[in-house]
């Protein structure tokens, strides 16, 4: 079971959009979320599919690939689908008992549906394209200003590059545990969900035992090679800000500007 | 220093992994995060603080179907880290925090962000119900696993000197 974890989604590809600087990828993927949000029908839902579509074809990710996020909240969607077509209340198109279908729960059904779609579609992109130790070069890059205000943000990045390290080790580690507890006959499959949960116990400690002298030793290591961090480090694989970030900087605020003249002019 | 953060690595580290280990029961309305037992290791040390929070991100920037959850979900956990943190003094208090502020916090998004109305719930109290799922999930994960793991980690203080 452990085995087939794939950490994160990375796909790799030698795309446009899997070479733009990390920053630039993070800020845009906010600023789409929040596009998101403001708009107001389905027109604007159009200028962010056909966003979307053209980013996915520009990325070479194969379409499937990119909807495979969908699948863990498909029972979601269609449940809240369901619930918003029936039990909004407006003017009745169909009725049978207590059940009615109305145009507004018609409409809200499909608006929010659309929108959940486009939003986990949209951000999945992010990693599909985004190595994860990018992402925190990126992010360590765009929280320097808040170095400023006494934010530890070196120390934060390399944290979450240590803790990317750490996960494989940790999820084989954890393998591991649970095999040689149950070969001495532990039982995580049967019972109740309370009984399942408690079972959990004697994995994690030693688990959380050996990760602590995981750490010990690599804080060993770094002192050892005199690591000080932060002030005057250098960095092997330094983020730059080209020319096609410029330009996909540009392509993303004429997307802003569709958004904001669609919700001014319809 | 270095072991400070070191050791907020091994907690993030150990939290993502197990949300990826367990990932069928760790995200959406009904979720029993097993992970989130370890947010009494700020009854331990400080350096859980920064560790949970960052476990928390990466798990769910990676794994989480709902893209939110990556700002939501993760300032929440930092929220109530630093709450439980607070509460230090009292052991059977330190669970507390993260129930209270996840259950409000992430049943708040799914309800506001995901439009997620639990089955057989009124749809007045959607928003409630919503927030009632994911606390008793949470209470769940913090108290049953939470707490013996705070009095089994109570006896070996000394691995968190750093």
């Amino acid at each position: 079971m452990i085995r087939d974890i794939t950490l994160g989604q990375y796909y790799p590809e030698y795309s446009i959009i899997h070479k733009l600087d990390p920053r630039l990828k993070l800020v845009v993927t906010l600023v789409y979320i929040a596009s998101l949000f403001i708009i107001e029908d389905f027109f604007g839902y159009i200028i962010v599919a056909a966003a979307i579509f053209a980013v996915i074809a520009a990325s070479r990710v194969p379409p499937r690939f990119v909807m495979r996020g969908l699948k863990p909240i498909l029972i979601i969607i269609i449940f809240t689908f369901a619930l918003n077509i029936f039990m909004t209340s407006g003017d009745v198109l169909w009725e049978y008992g207590w059940l009615h279908v109305t145009r507004q729960g018609l409409y809200t059904a499909f608006f929010m549906a659309l929108r959940l779609i486009l939003l986990i579609v949209g951000s999945s992109l992010l990693t599909l394209t985004t190595k994860p130790m990018k992402l925190t070069d990126g992010i360590e890059s765009l929280l320097t200003p808040a170095k400023k205000l006494g934010v530890p943000t070196h120390e934060l990045a390399m944290m979450m590059t240590i803790a990317l390290r750490f996960i494989p080790t940790l999820l084989e580690e954890t393998d591991k545990i649970m095999k040689a507890q149950q070969a001495r006959g532990a039982d995580f499959e049967t019972g109740s969900i309370f009984r399942r949960v408690k079972a959990l116990v004697p994995i994690l400690i030693p688990l959380f035992v050996g990760a602590f002298r995981i750490a010990q030793d690599l804080a060993m290591a770094m002192e050892a090679r005199c690591y000080r961090g932060g002030e005057g480090r250098t960095k092997l694989n330094a983020l730059k800000f080209k020319r096609r970030d410029l330009a996909a900087a540009f392509v993303s605020a004429g997307y802003v500007a569709a958004i904001i003249m669609e919700r001014i002019l319809l | 220093m270095l072991r400070f953060w070191l050791q907020a690595a091994a907690v993030a580290g150990v939290y993502a992994a197990l949300t990826m280990a367990l990932a069928p029961f760790s995200y959406g309305p009904v979720q029993v995060r097993v992970s989130e037992s370890l947010t009494v290791l700020p009854y331990f040390t400080p350096a859980a603080v920064p560790g949970l929070f960052i476990g928390c991100l990466i798990s769910n920037a990676v794994m989480s179907p709902y893209p939110l959850d990556f700002i939501v979900g993760s300032a929440a956990t930092l929220g109530a880290a630093l709450l439980s943190y607070a509460l230090r003094r009292i052991p059977w208090l330190v669970p507390l925090p993260p129930v209270v502020v996840n259950g409000a916090a992430i049943g708040a998004m799914l309800y506001y962000l995901y439009g997620v109305r639990p089955p057989g719930v009124p749809t007045a109290l959607s928003l409630p119900a919503d927030m009632g799922f994911v606390a008793i999930g949470e209470a769940i994960a913090c108290y049953a696993i939470g707490l013996p793991l705070l009095k089994y980690l109570e006896r070996h203080r000394r691995i968190f000197e750093y």
